[in-house]
């Protein structure tokens, strides 16, 4: 036990914790952000914290607390970070400000692709986008002479060749946990088969043979997975991974970095990526995007400093020291080869993932309903239609379908 | 005591209940009859959205809700009766999978899903908890007196442990490969994989729940088990009563009130059975009665939820936990009558 | 048992030991487990084979590692530490402190405690740990991995301190208002026969089976624009309740007041009425005899239901998940968005060390009352 080392390095790490580092704005305005709490979140809120006076809450309830936090008058955070989908309800509500006069003053190093614009304003800065794109052992697929698999046709037969010779039990992995999870599966899985959502008047259209299909490549996939696979979030499968005892499987690109991670991965160097399977249409993924909003329930002075400091936030000296944290899309990114897959995946035609209210209780529906397909207790056109039931249901209680 | 004395005792205690439970209730209770909804208008929208090199821009028609003049959603509230509660108990699915007599199709439901499982939940372990807790308390009462100490210490610990934290260290046992589950697998030499199927899933839940509650249950007998009038048992001996009856007819009698006390918080905890659900992420295979509810309730990604059936489930939620307590109720009822 | 007639035969006896190990076993062994896994690279922690895990071959590799001597030297250590402190302090205190100045001795006790504990775990036991090593060949070797830097991670980088601080505010809110207000009340009901007293019971008693996620769901937003509507009666001042521990504190003590109320009720129709009532008879008010003659007698069960009191805060996750923001965030949320956020392995064996963290408090809390917690229930806290 060295316990002098062990002290010497906590007065460090509380030295480090206090020290100002450069920020190029000296903010004095008090000023708090909220958003969710994952790593890329936690590097930019970190880069905002050293312009002085900012405080960040990373909680995993921001979905629940966000719409309500940013109406009160005055709005309990000055910044706030979403995504396609969470950007809704506060777009919806109008308590988001317009940024464009900001940007002008402010935002030169911004790029034209990071601004989200609904009818030609600004609403919100993105700084990363993420995507699910396939992810393999070069080494299994080496071995036994298989081509990297571009469609599920082929993820399917590769995975019967890997199990056959004895490779892993369970060549592939899946984030298929019941819940907003297994619903994204779906939603990828259907748009790779070029399905639309929704009829006019936000009727449910899902029940049609692109639906039918995409639930039975789901299923034919779980004959390959772990049998638990209806637990298995994002983070279990990367574990899966990391512990050698799956071959491939659709994930995250902000979990790339994970494989290579020498203190937690047994894979290291052996793990490729590529663009996510081809449906019969696109690839079977959909682009996410991580952005910064503003409070529109705030004085001008706050948004000016509000909107310096996010701008310090998701600067190239951030990205420089989180390179492979994300995707960025901020200037100065070095997409390495663990963002080959997520580049593969745009290239190879992926569609934003279609954000809307009604897609918010669809894609809830999804999440529920899919398990009873999956389990045996419906067949895929029952099930299709139980979720469309369901939705409508929802739907009418939302006031979205009349 | 009269009415200021015992309105001056009660008041603070009343008022906190009021505020924070009463207000709440009522409030869920009118808000299962109501639907409260922002008017949509639809409009048609050009969004932009970052691709990975480029912008993707599209056009569509969108369902937007209408502000007025201070920049608030126009909402209407409409009277629909007992449309949510119709909505939550789905009766027409029902009767379809009853004429077809299909239990399965019955248990596709979500409402009636949940109930079974909420039903075979709290009834399952209630004698289980009964049980293993009598059988704490008979243990640590004829254990020496001076491990007592630390044997009762131990057996706190799985009741003062947090949930949330118990349920993950089950998790982290028994998930994948955990290690209660390879140890199972290298005993019977097949792979098991205890969260791929609901009945294992279920047995874990309820083994866990004992687990959690017993202690509880344990120290209350055992400290009841001290107060057994030692002169009944050595005249049951006197009598010739065997080791079983003395306990049947002396010390089981005893413990009755206990019995019912523990009983009674039991129902009323295993009824409202939850932590299990989102600990274990049963939600693909069982799912319960009060995560319903929460369901919901939880705004979904683009913040719509759905109080009004919530409160209709929340509502018929406690019209079962008002079923359950009725027995328990009139014993006290009873002895309040008696008392008088 | 007092009489040899009820004495057991052996192997009933046995029996009975037997299953009361194995119970033991199933009781401690997820705390045990957890905490092996918390002082493990991820890489053992996570390992299939329950001998990695316990080993942490990996870790070891890292050159964080245990040696037998080690592990010797710190039983011994925290041997000593109780008995300085459980025995040999308190005795000290009383022969030497004069009897006025009690607390000056206590004081000066923990602080020499507290020095001596400092010099010998940074100075002393590093040196006899470094110069014994060589000489004890295999002995002294790191024979086990090991490493603390989990609980560095923790406790240091992620501030976890802060959300001690909140947890404690919390819990000692919830448990000194609970007690306070449910004593009353249950006072007020076990004196009052009236059919009032019983319907308030039934009611409460419908409240404690309330699903909590129905009630507290209501209270967001309603706490969130609390400064909007308390401004007509509040004016300028009028606060944000969302956020506050104060306000989190008021939900959980009335959350939690139908049990507290029925345990205190039933505690107190245990102790006879004949003794306030003499009490009245010499002229006491309601108020006085309660202050005089009950509260002396009712600590037991006060203690008893302040633990149950304790445990609902400390432990409580829905309600302080939704009503907190993160600034004032209480250790179990905390945790909870350790392990939700996109984590990776690394962070899920550090969120295992903040969980045997949380739970060393409650250790503590059982290790002294204990006694009393059987003590009360015996006295009759609980009668159904």
């Amino acid at each position: 036990m060295k316990f002098r080392s062990l002290l010497l390095a906590g007065a460090v790490a509380m030295s480090a914790g206090a020290a100002f580092a450069d920020c190029a704005y000296e903010n004095t305005t008090p000023l708090t952000s909220l958003s969710a709490g994952f790593e890329a979140w936690k590097a930019v809120t970190d880069a905002m914290a050293e312009c002085g006076n900012f405080t960040a809450s990373l909680d995993q309830e921001f979905r629940e607390k966000q719409p309500e936090a940013f109406a009160a008058n005055p709005s309990l955070y000055q910044i706030g970070g979403v995504a396609n989908a969470t950007l809704i309800p506060l777009l919806n509500a109008g308590s988001i400000r317009p940024l464009d006069d900001l940007i002008a003053t402010y935002g030169q190093n911004l790029t034209p692709n990071q601004m989200i614009q609904i009818d030609g304003t600004t609403y919100a800065i993105a700084m990363a986008v993420n995507a699910q794109h396939l992810m393999y052992r070069t080494d299994i697929l080496a071995d036994l002479n298989l081509e990297v698999p571009t469609t599920y046709a082929e993820v399917l037969a590769a995975a019967q060749v890997i199990r056959d010779a004895g490779v892993v039990e369970y060549p592939l992995g899946g984030t298929f946990k019941t819940g907003w999870n297994l619903g994204e599966e779906f939603v990828n899985m259907y748009l790779g088969e070029g399905g639309e959502f929704f009829a006019d008047g936000n009727m449910p259209a899902i029940n049609n043979p692109q639906g039918i299909a995409a639930l039975e490549t789901l299923l034919a996939m779980t004959e390959f997975m772990d049998p638990e696979y209806l637990v298995s979030d994002s983070t279990y499968v990367q574990q899966q991974f990391q512990q050698g005892k799956i071959a491939m499987a659709n994930l995250w690109a902000t979990r790339a970095a994970a494989m290579n991670d020498e203190a937690e991965s047994e894979v290291v160097g052996l793990v490729g990526m590529a663009s996510a399977p081809m449906g019969s249409a696109a690839p079977a993924s959909s682009l996410w995007w991580d952005g910064i909003v503003l409070a529109a329930n705030m004085t001008d002075e706050e948004a000016e400093a509000a909107f310096q400091v996010a701008l310090e936030g998701i600067d190239n000296e951030m990205v420089a020291a989180n390179n492979d944290t994300a995707v960025w899309l901020v200037s100065g990114y070095q997409p390495g080869e663990l963002a080959a897959g997520a580049a593969g995946t745009a290239q190879n035609g992926a569609v934003p993932y279609p954000a809307s209210g009604p897609m918010g209780i669809m894609h809830t529906e999804l999440g529920n309903g899919l398990a009873d397909y999956l389990n045996g207790n419906k067949d895929a056109a029952t099930a299709l239609a139980d979720i469309e039931a369901a939705y409508i249901t929802a739907a009418q209680e939302a006031g979205l379908i009349q | 005591m009269n009415f200021r004395t015992f309105a001056a005792f009660v008041g603070p205690s009343i008022v906190m209940m009021l505020l924070f439970i009463a207000f709440p209730l009522i409030s869920v209770f009118t808000q299962s009859f109501y639907i409260t909804q922002p008017i949509y208008e639809v409009v048609e929208v050009e969004t932009c959205t970052p691709g990975f090199l480029t912008q993707t821009c599209v056009t569509e028609e969108n369902s937007v809700p209408i502000l007025d003049e201070h920049g608030e959603i126009v909402t209407k509230t409409e009277f629909v009766g007992l449309q949510s509660y119709r909505n939550v108990l789905e009766l027409d699915r029902v009767w379809t999978a009853f004429r077809e007599g299909s239990w399965t199709a019955f248990q596709t439901i979500d409402f009636w899903k949940a109930l079974r499982f909420t039903l075979t939940f709290t009834l399952i372990t209630l004698p289980l908890n009964l049980g293993v807790g009598l059988g704490i308390a008979l243990m640590i009462n004829n254990a020496a007196k001076s491990i007592r100490g630390p044997v009762i210490f131990i057996s706190l610990l799985p009741f003062i442990i947090t949930p949330v934290i118990g349920a993950l260290s089950i998790n982290w046992l028994f998930r994948g490969d955990g290690i209660l589950t390879a140890i199972m697998e290298w005993y019977s030499g097949r792979d098991i994989a205890l969260f791929a199927q609901a009945w294992t899933i279920e047995i874990l839940m309820m083994l866990y729940r004992v687990w959690h509650v017993a202690p509880f249950a344990g120290i209350v007998l055992y400290a009841g088990l001290q107060t057994v009038n030692q002169d009944s048992l050595e005249s049951a001996l006197i009598d010739g009563a065997s080791r079983w009856q003395r306990m049947r007819y002396v010390i089981i009698p005893h413990l009755m009130p206990l019995i019912t006390f523990i009983s009674m918080i039991h129902l009323m905890d295993s009824y409202r059975v939850f932590e299990e659900i989102v600990g274990f992420s049963s939600q693909g295979h069982v799912i319960s009665l009060q995560w319903l509810t929460y369901d919901f309730l939880v705004p979904d990604q683009a913040g719509n939820r759905s109080i009004s059936r919530a409160s209709a489930s929340a509502m018929l939620t406690m019209v079962g936990i008002v079923i359950l307590l009725i027995a328990p109720l009139r014993r006290t009822w009873r002895d309040h009558k008696g008392s008088n | 048992m007092s009489s040899r007639a009820l004495s057991q035969p052996r192997s009933l006896k046995l029996t009975s030991a037997g299953f009361l190990l194995l119970w033991c076993i199933a009781a401690a062994f997820p705390i045990l487990w957890i905490t092996v896994m918390s002082v493990k690279s991820p890489v053992d922690a996570f390992d299939g084979n329950a001998l990695n895990v316990i080993f942490g071959p990996a870790t070891l590799a890292a050159g964080q590692g245990i040696s037998v001597l080690d592990i010797i030297l710190w039983m011994f250590s925290l041997w000593g530490a109780f008995i300085l402190t459980a025995r040999v302090a308190p005795r000290m205190v009383t022969s030497y402190a004069p009897p006025k100045a009690l607390w000056l001795g206590w004081m000066i006790a923990i602080a020499v405690l507290f020095i001596g504990a400092i010099v010998w775990f940074f100075s002393i036991f590093p040196g006899l740990s470094d110069n014994l090593s060589p000489w004890l060949g295999p002995l002294g070797r790191d024979g086990i991995g090991f490493t603390t830097e989990h609980y560095k991670t923790v406790w240091v980088e992620r501030g976890f301190f802060n959300n001690f601080q909140n947890s404690l505010i919390v819990t000692v809110g919830v448990v000194t208002i609970s007690l306070s207000v449910g004593t009353l009340a249950g006072y007020g009901l076990a004196r009052s026969g009236s059919t009032l007293a019983f319907w308030i019971l039934i009611i409460a008693l419908i409240f404690r089976a309330l699903p909590h996620s129905v009630l507290v769901a209501g209270y967001l937003p309603v706490f969130i624009s609390s400064a909007e509507w308390l401004a007509p009666i509040l004016g300028e001042n009028a606060p944000t309740l969302y956020g506050k521990p104060w306000a989190v504190i008021a939900v959980l003590v009335a959350i939690n007041q139908p049990f507290t109320i029925w345990m205190l009720r039933s505690f107190f129709q245990n102790i006879p009425a004949d003794l306030d009532e003499a009490a009245r008879v010499d002229g006491c008010s309601h108020f006085q005899a309660f202050r005089r003659v009950i509260m002396p007698v009712m600590w037991p069960g006060v203690i008893t239901t302040g633990l149950f009191s304790f445990l609902l805060g400390y432990n409580d996750f829905l309600v302080t998940s939704l009503l907190l923001d993160a600034q004032n965030q209480t250790m179990v949320p905390a945790i909870a968005g350790m392990f939700n956020r996109e984590t990776t392995t690394t962070d899920q064996v550090v969120a295992v060390a903040a969980a045997v963290s949380i739970t060393a408090p409650l250790f503590i809390l059982v290790m002294v009352f204990q006694r009393q917690i059987v003590s009360g229930l015996t006295a009759g806290a609980v009668k159904g």
